[in-house]
């Protein structure tokens, strides 16, 4: 026994002692793979793939049947405007139950894929609607509802002195973006590679240089604004609309140009398993009057 | 099976008899209840590694990069957070064990806490406490020392979430340890380190072992608090676990898939390690 346990102990110093050591050596050791911004050579310029939705705003009159129970998923950045909207049809119709289920597109699209049971699908990009359509789980056409603008957010105080989208490429600056799959996190890589472009705006090595800052991926928008609303992070890029007036009081927003700003386009759909007169009584709600009113009130852009 | 249950008796009266067919029936409810539950662990884990193993010929090497820096930064730092709450928390059992103090209950609760709640508390708590304009965290700063978004921070939410479950488990295993085996030792002249390392470690090493086992494997599984606290990034803060439901919620299952099966078949490894080094040493002791 007594032997044993010597061997033991020694191990379990051994071990410790080994361990301290790599604690201490860890941090510094570890390369960073996969996080370089990649630009395509030719920078979309926003909308994505115009050719994949083609309607915009065919709104019919929205008909909700007598009751029935209405699950919509939908990207995070439609986190308010769509619960607002979602209140606004069950106040009208109070035997109509609308369920949201708010998450990163690219999310959805897997649960959706998983067979998660939903009516609805309204996407915060093209690729992630073609995706879902991809696997299936989509039926009908998509229809471009609403658009969006990219800005780039700081906390209230403004830790890392930010004045414009330049200083982004600025040393030791913390900055948070949403993973390349995430619709947001794709419109912000594009938006860094459109500025790179204007070397004598933007500087050389633009993209290496604000790509060398990006301290952590977030699997949503939402995330993002947390994270600089907290003061973690010195900057995030997210949508215009996501800042509400909840985090207002907490954030600065600095533009992005037009010129360099990627105009996200949001489509929506009905899902091939759901009930689908709920669904186009909803599509046709949000793509009406009322429905682009309020997201109009939550910050996103109107159709042209 | 359903035999193992039932009394052994030959009595043929018609009550004993009703009584051994019900005893019989709750032998064989036992059973379904049993295996259904081993069923019900065994399945989702089976299907998940048939999956995985289906998927594995087809990861990229950027996939393999990601497994490997993920696999190294939840082993390295999973580790560190298992020596700092090995250092931390061995005299914190003692203490709690050996000496009456005022407090020692509420201690005693606080330190059960993190077991309670759950992950996402931990992270908003560490957040206030030590992110940048946390209680902490805002004097830190000021001293130009910023934990966010660093290894550190994922060592710390480890340490935080884990600890308990080591602290526990040591301090059963001190408890089993009578304090008179303790002072016999101090009356033949030992000091109070050679009593504990020669007397109360090794007595209470089976109770020692299982924390770290336990400790060892709620760190490599945090996922929660890590998320919150100390961010998203490979190499960095992404391990195993925000690696997985990074690829997940990427809509990139098959890495997620093969990362699964990798981190399973990991913390295997540890269980079954842990169950060999136990068997020993009570071997040894009996």
């Amino acid at each position: 026994m007594q032997a044993s346990i010597t061997m033991m102990q020694r191990m379990i110093v051994g071990v410790m002692l080994m361990l301290a050591a790599i604690g201490v050596a860890a941090p510094g050791s570890f390369a960073t793979a996969q996080t370089a911004i990649e630009c395509v050579a030719s920078p979309s310029g926003g909308s994505g793939n115009p050719a994949a939705t083609p309607a915009t705003a065919s709104a019919s009159q929205a008909v909700f049947p007598e009751s029935g129970e209405l699950t919509v998923f939908a990207a995070a950045s439609l986190t308010d405007a769509f619960a607002q909207i979602g209140d606004d049809i069950m106040a009208a119709n109070p035997d109509i139950d609308i369920t949201f289920n708010f998450a990163g597109s690219q999310t959805l699209v897997t649960q959706l894929t998983q067979g998660a049971p939903a009516d609805v699908f309204a996407a915060a990009n093209d690729a992630q609607m073609q995706a879902a359509i991809g696997e299936g789980v989509v039926a009908g056409e998509p229809q471009t509802f609403t658009r969006n603008r990219l800005a780039i957010v700081v906390p209230a105080d403004n830790p890392a002195n930010l004045a414009g989208p330049a200083d982004l490429a600025r040393d030791d600056l913390r900055l948070v973006l949403a993973l390349p799959e995430v619709p947001v996190g794709l419109y912000s890589r594009e938006a860094i590679c459109d500025m790179a472009e204007d070397t004598s705006a933007y500087g050389e090595g633009f993209v290496e240089q604000v790509g060398a800052n990006i301290v952590s991926q977030e699997e949503d928008v939402r995330v993002v604004v947390t994270k600089v609303q907290l003061g973690e992070a010195d900057a995030g890029m997210v949508y215009v609309s996501d800042i509400t007036a909840d985090v207002a009081g907490d954030v600065e927003i600095i533009e992005v140009p037009d010129d360099v700003n990627v105009i996200a386009t949001y489509p929506i759909a009905p899902v091939g398993d759901g009930d689908a007169a709920l669904a186009g009584a909803f599509i046709a709600y949000v793509l009406g009057p009322e429905g682009q009113a309020t997201l109009e009130d939550y910050g996103f852009t109107v159709l042209p | 099976m359903p035999d193992l249950v039932t009394p052994t008796t030959s009595a043929r009266s018609s009550s004993r008899r009703a009584g051994h067919d019900a005893s019989r029936g709750l032998g064989v409810a036992v059973f379904i209840a049993a295996g259904l539950l081993v069923l019900f662990l065994a399945l989702p884990l089976g299907a998940m590694s048939w999956r995985a193993i289906q998927e594995s010929r087809g990861l990229t090497p950027e996939g393999r990069d990601l497994l490997w820096q993920a696999l190294t930064l939840s082993l390295t730092t999973s580790l560190a957070s298992l020596a700092i709450i090995t250092l931390l928390g061995t005299p914190l059992a003692w203490l709690l064990v050996r000496r009456r103090f005022r407090g020692a209950r509420l201690v005693d609760t606080l330190v059960d806490l993190p077991i309670v709640l759950p992950p996402a508390v931990a992270g908003i708590a560490l957040l206030m406490a030590f992110g940048r304009q946390g209680v902490f965290g805002q004097w830190l700063d000021q001293l130009g020392i910023t934990v966010g978004f660093t290894t550190t921070a994922v060592v710390m939410a480890q340490v935080f979430v884990a600890a308990p479950f080591y602290v526990r488990s040591a301090k059963t295993g001190l408890l089993s340890v009578s304090p008179e085996t303790e002072e016999a030792a101090m009356v033949d002249g030992a000091t109070g380190w050679m009593v504990f390392r020669d007397i109360t470690l090794p007595l209470a090493l089976p109770g020692i072992a299982a924390g770290l086992v336990l400790a060892w494997a709620r760190a490599l599984g945090e996922f929660g608090a890590t998320i919150m606290f100390a961010g998203n990034f490979p190499g960095i803060t992404q391990t195993m676990p925000l690696a997985i439901y990074g690829r997940f919620s990427a809509g990139d299952l098959q890495s997620a898939l093969v990362l699964s099966l990798v981190l399973l078949v990991t913390s295997l490894a540890i269980l079954l390690t842990a169950r060999t080094v136990s068997s020993r040493s009570e071997d040894t002791d009996g």
